[in-house]
């Protein structure tokens, strides 16, 4: 029914690859200027307000630039990124050199985790609430 | 079962599943025992029409893949704005296909 295992490493890694090429077109740019320059957003483009993960890449600009307030700040989502983009790489690698599996049983595991209502309705509740945040501070 | 309540079924949910599958779903179906049969009658399917609206309307939350049950990809497309976009405007093109696929194999899931 999900993925399957040669897939998602596959997906993944162009996930990382496209996550690293962006960072490496806005990375010489200040947080606060990626969305003057690049708006690539298209419910900010074309409803005019902010969806739920705006402000991400500035705060994971911000977290390279060592201001983890200011990550916190733009969007909380962008901690998750960030760590994603930092070990997914490294995983990947360790998965594909010892022939294992770990990444793809981890993320089965996030997956069936996610399913339980007792953890998806908060996390359903925290994305809007982070949504309104974004709203609010009109990202 | 009868060739006749296979047709029936498949001519009823011919619409939420892949073609290319369909003689060997029947020719499985055939074969089935009643109260397997009747399992099956109450199984639910993901209309791929609902599943391309939900996708056109809410793309970049990523609705469509949480309907589809594929959690971990609805949170990857959520917290990337729709893959910037770009896997936004494939799903409005797979996601029909990929709703049907989903389909398909919980279909098969249940009759082998």
């Amino acid at each position: 029914m999900s993925l399957s295992r040669n897939r998602f490493y596959w997906y993944l890694s162009l996930a990382c690859l496209v996550g690293y090429g962006w960072l490496a077109l806005v990375g010489r740019l200040e947080p606060e200027q990626v969305a003057v320059q690049y708006d690539v957003c298209l419910i900010r483009h074309f409803l005019h307000f902010p969806c739920p993960s705006c402000g991400s890449t500035r705060s994971v600009l911000s977290l390279l630039h060592g201001d983890i307030a200011g990550g916190l700040y733009w969007n909380p989502l962008g901690l998750l990124i960030f760590a994603a983009l930092l070990v997914a790489p490294f995983w990947i690698g360790y998965d594909k050199l010892l022939k294992k599996d770990t990444l793809f049983q981890f993320f089965n595991l996030f997956e069936n985790t996610l399913r339980r209502k007792w953890v998806a309705i908060p996390a359903i509740a925290l994305i809007l609430l982070n949504w309104i945040w974004n709203i609010y501070k009109n990202v | 079962m009868d060739a006749q309540n296979v047709d029936m079924f498949l001519m009823a949910n011919s619409k939420y599943l892949e073609g290319h599958q369909m003689f060997q779903i029947r020719e499985r179906l055939l074969t089935m025992d009643e109260p397997n049969w009747r399992m099956l009658q109450f199984m639910q399917f993901d209309d791929p029409v609902i599943i391309l609206i939900v996708s056109l309307v809410t793309g970049p939350l990523a609705v469509d893949r949480f309907m589809l049950g594929d959690i971990g990809l609805g949170v990857v497309k959520l917290i990337t704005c729709g893959g910037f976009g770009i896997w936004m405007l494939i799903d409005w093109v797979m996601i029909m296909g990929i709703t049907r696929r989903k389909n398909t194999e919980k279909l098969m899931m249940a009759i082998y």
